[in-house]
């Protein structure tokens, strides 16, 4: 696309006051009925993955009622959904038919590959993903056009995430702000209007990489199987880079909403002596809508917290994980944790919602799955699976419907589905007792 | 109560003591059994390697990446998830940064840039002097010369780049970028060759094994000549490791791996229950183990069964309000002996484990039961089953206690099958609260420290921690995990008589860990090379 001469100043909700100004219409990059690309083949659809650890309680998750519209009301956890409940999509009931055998890690296979855990020889630790997690599965394919493939971003400290190229290949999710800003919003960064850069430097590097990719090759026919497939990781890693360089010679993508934002602060200071969760998810979230915005990447995954993770949330007097455990009766501070999350989650959803795209928004254009590796917790429940969608990816998925299951059908479903809204066309998702070749059909539009 | 200033405890430590050579010569040379290696695999360098490495490169006063791609842990090492993992798309982009942003630092000191470029270039782009600046880095970096393919095309890297550039020393930026990028660097490339690991390749594992990083000039020259691949030459070059100030950043490092205590830095604890918490205290507690560990490997050279009875420690002012004694320096670390009477003593009583072992608001005897056998003793807990309660009863006025309250795991056929490997255990540290703090009450009921281990009854930690210093699981399972932290992968049925091997050496040597890791450099499981698969 041919940049624009001018600057783009409609920064839609984002920027405050919307500016409209006398540049040719842009809803032509985005719009789901797909006049715009027409020509270039395929529509933009982006996947957004937030993940929180140690699941939920499935008796004051769970909606009443089933169907659109008025027909169900959100339940207690989901209640903090309230302004978007016409933009999501609740699936309850659902059960991973996966494994359980480690406590949390075989969940957390189970829903985001649909596969067994790989264990270890000695079962010292839980093993690792089989095969990549949904948000890589979807970036394989739609994330090639991109500067950045897929972005990882954490809230809580220590946060690993679970983000799985493949076996032993994780991405671990930026949890700083403000070196998230750096990275995407740095000194590479170019607004919508902006020229590509002109850089000799740019080459170079280049040419460095090229050097790297020869003694990748060169060592991978020394070494074994597993290492080769090892290399074959690391030479995908830098080919990635070398792309990236290439297309930052390129003029970024005129974006009406897209605008270089504010710079995070470099330290989010303690809240009430404890971690600023709160502070740092919403900081995280707006980095990645314009990150979305602005089209730098089209997958993105918010690790809010891991499985197992034991961190101390606001009001609460033990860590998620113990509270999960031993807080005895209704747990009422577990349903105030997950309450909170959900909140978060609203958060985020609002902001996508709030970026206008041609006539539509960022979040029509997308699918935003949030999930965690169990039902309840407390027994390490693989029922009662936790599974809202939110943006419906330009019609493929049906919104503000609640779909319940009650013969526990397979989560890998509502897996498939997603995949095959982003357009991608998937015979199957998960391996073995966690596979499906059919999608729910129920949420499907 | 003796006292001595950090500085002078550092002094000591890299001082040493001589080994009684006649004797470890004696107990190195019997017969060894035939070994069955696996597969030789590349390692990626761990975060501390990298950073060590860097400092042998390029000299102290760098600022080190803060962002590179984190360690994985498995089978409970970080030495052999540093086996199976590879670079992900967001490693590589780090690398890429990383490499620039400390070649820049270097080319930009002076004195660092003359190190790097032994010579005057006569033009912007002078490829003879290009050259011998690579092939110089290039052999420290990739621990092995270059040949003649990979030297060109970093000469050409400079070249290319000089051009562009206007600048000689701008072009070998990148060129020196590209070497720290490459997998050859950030990889460590041990194959084998004929069924033993190459001159070079045993440089790498000696270095990486005691300094936890790279060769050094001599030792690469000692690999040149051959050396490595006789016993003597082997034998003088682990002996000089050793002896230098670098074997403590080894020691330290296999046992931050070994104890976890890379864990320490996410300690989560809530300060309105432990007022004592602050973020230091994580930090303190790994530094007072270390000192104890350097203190005992290398000061003492002493029996590795001390690091569990002995009541010296070396604390700071943090950890002496923890352990309410008085702080025996005003700044840094100083050694300490503790009160007996609360029956604390060694690793066991120190904060790192107590505190790590533990949840944010409270002890945990599971975890720390499961610490003792997984870690201390190599003995594994199965995960709990899936779909059953795991909760334990809150305290209340009949069950006030932890021990009251875990009474249901024991009690219970279905838990107790695993948690009576782990709780009587951890039931014998209540005595230290959630953080390491004495206490003697628990919701105002007496705390009872007795437990079992093995069936046989202690009557508190004191106790406890005899029978762990004495169990006949505790020298072997050190050698299980020496063995696979120094080959990078767990321990298999072809090597277990290797573990058999060096446990008798380390229980005939009372446990001396400087032994152990000599004996160890000495083995075949060390030397030779699984075929490639």
């Amino acid at each position: 696309m041919k940049p624009f001469s001018r600057r783009t100043m409609l920064r839609g909700m984002l920027g405050g006051a919307a500016v409209s100004v006398g540049l040719p219409p842009l809803e032509a990059m985005f719009n789901c009925s797909g006049t715009a690309y027409a020509a270039g083949g395929g529509l933009p659809l982006r996947f957004g993955l937030f993940f929180w650890g140690n699941g939920n309680l499935p008796e004051r998750w769970t909606p009443t009622g089933e169907g659109s519209g008025s027909d169900w009301a959100l339940s207690e956890q989901l209640m903090p959904l309230a302004s978007v409940k016409d933009l999501i999509t609740v699936v309850s009931g659902m059960s991973l038919h996966t494994d359980n055998i480690y406590p949390h890690t075989s969940g957390a296979a189970g829903v985001l590959t649909g596969c067994n855990l790989l264990a270890y020889e000695d079962g010292r630790e839980d093993g690792t993903f089989a095969v990549p997690s949904i948000d890589q599965l979807i970036a394989g394919h739609i994330g090639g056009d991109t500067i950045y493939r897929s972005l990882e971003t954490g809230v809580l400290p220590g946060t690993d995430g679970k983000s799985y190229n493949g076996p032993n290949n994780q991405n671990p999710p930026e949890l700083s702000p403000h070196a998230f800003y750096e990275r995407i919003f740095g000194a590479s960064f170019r607004e919508p209007g902006e020229e590509g850069i002109v850089d000799p430097t740019l080459a170079l590097r280049r040419s460095v990489l090229d050097a790297v990719m020869d003694d990748i090759n060169k060592l991978d026919a020394r070494v074994g199987t597993a290492d080769k497939a090892r290399l074959d990781q690391h030479f995908t890693g830098v080919r990635e880079l070398e792309l990236r360089l290439a297309r930052l010679q390129e003029d970024p993508p005129n974006l009406e909403a897209c605008m270089r934002p504010d710079e995070p602060a470099l330290e989010f200071p303690e809240v009430e002596g404890r971690h600023p969760i709160r502070d740092i998810h919403r900081a995280m979230a707006d980095l990645l809508v314009m990150a979305l915005a602005c089209d730098q990447t089209r997958v993105v995954s918010q690790w809010f917290s891991d499985p197992l993770n034991n961190k101390l949330f606001p009001d609460a007097t033990m860590g998620h994980h113990s509270l999960t455990h031993d807080e005895p009766g209704e747990q009422v501070q577990v349903n105030m944790v997950t309450q909170f999350i959900m909140g978060e989650f609203a958060y985020f959803v609002e902001q996508l919602s709030l970026v206008p795209e041609g006539e539509e928004t960022l979040l029509d254009h997308m699918l935003l799955l949030a999930t965690s590796e169990h039902g309840r917790g407390q027994t390490h429940s693989f029922q009662e699976m936790p599974l809202v969608l939110a943006g419906g990816a330009c019609g493929a998925i049906r919104q503000g419907i609640h779909h319940r299951s009650y013969t526990g059908d397979n989560a890998s479903q509502v897996m498939l589905s997603i995949v095959r809204a982003m357009g991608i066309s998937a015979a199957s998702f998960g391996v073995d007792a966690g596979e499906v070749t059919d999608g729910l059909s129920e949420i499907e539009a | 109560m003796q006292r001595t200033p950090l500085l002078f405890l550092l002094a000591m430590i890299a001082c040493g003591k001589p080994v009684p050579s006649e004797e470890v010569d004696a107990a190195l040379d019997r017969a060894e059994p035939d070994v069955e290696l696996p597969s030789p695999s590349l390692r990626r360098l761990t975060r501390s390697q990298y950073d060590n490495a860097i400092g042998e490169l390029l000299g102290d006063g760098l600022v080190l990446p803060s962002n590179l791609e984190p360690d994985q842990t498995t089978d409970g090492l970080l030495a052999i998830g540093a086996s199976l993992t590879t670079i992900s798309p967001r490693g590589v982009e780090q690398y890429e940064a990383s490499a620039f942003e400390l070649m820049g630092q270097a080319l930009a000191d002076e004195s660092k840039a003359d190190d790097l470029i032994p010579c005057v270039p006569e033009d912007t782009v002078d490829d003879a002097c290009a050259e011998a600046a690579l092939e110089a880095f290039g052999l420290r970096a990739w621990r092995r010369p270059l040949d003649d393919d990979e030297l060109s095309a970093l000469v050409g890297i400079a070249a290319d780049s000089s051009v562009v550039l206007g600048d000689f020393t701008g072009g070998l930026h990148y060129a020196f970028s590209a070497v720290l990028q490459s997998p050859n660097f950030l990889f460590r490339v041990e194959l084998g060759d004929g069924g033993q690991f190459t001159d070079y390749e045993m440089a790498s594992r000696l270095s990486f094994l005691l300094w936890n990083s790279i060769p050094d000039a001599e030792l690469l020259e000692a690999a040149s000549a051959g050396e490595l691949l006789e016993d003597s030459g082997l034998q003088a070059q682990a002996e000089r490791l050793m002896a230098d100030s670098r074997f403590e950043q080894g020691i330290r490092a296999f046992f931050t791996d070994t104890w976890t205590l890379y864990e320490l830095d996410e300690l989560t604890k809530d300060p309105t229950v432990f007022t004592h918490m602050s973020p230091e205290v994580g930090p303190s507690a790994r530094e007072e183990s270390l000192l104890g560990v350097l203190d005992n490997v290398i000061t003492e050279n002493g029996d590795y069964r001390d690091l569990f009875t002995s009541t010296r420690t070396f604390i700071d002012r943090k950890l002496a309000s923890i352990y309410s004694v008085r702080a025996p320096v005003r700044e840094g670390f100083g050694e300490t002996t503790l009160d007996a009477s609360h029956g604390r003593r060694g690793f066991l009583g120190q904060v790192s484990f107590l505190a790590m072992e533990s949840h944010p608001v409270s002890s945990s005897a599971t975890l720390r039961g499961q610490f003792v056998r997984e870690v201390l003793l190599c003995q594994y807990i199965p995960p709990p089953p899936s779909d059953v309660d795991t909760s334990i009863p809150e305290p209340s006025a009949s069950a006030a206690t932890l021990r009251e309250r875990v009474a249901v795991h024991l009690e219970d056929p279905f838990c107790a099958t695993c948690h009576e490997m782990t709780d009587p255990i951890g039931l014998g540290f209540e005595q230290f609260d959630g953080l390491g703090h004495f206490r003697t009450l628990e919701a105002g009921a007496t705390i009872d420290p007795s437990g079992e281990l093995d069936g046989k009854g202690f009557h508190d930690a004191w106790d406890l921690t005899s029978r762990i210093a004495s169990h006949e699981r505790l020298g072997p399972c050190l050698v299980r995990t020496a063995l696979g932290y120094a080959s990078g992968h767990s321990v298999t049925d072809g090597e277990e008589t290797s573990v058999d091997y060096l446990s008798e050496g380390f229980a005939y040597m009372d446990h001396n860990i400087q032994f152990l890791l000599m004996d160890l450099v000495m083995s075949d499981a060390f030397r030779m090379a699984g075929d490639i698969e």
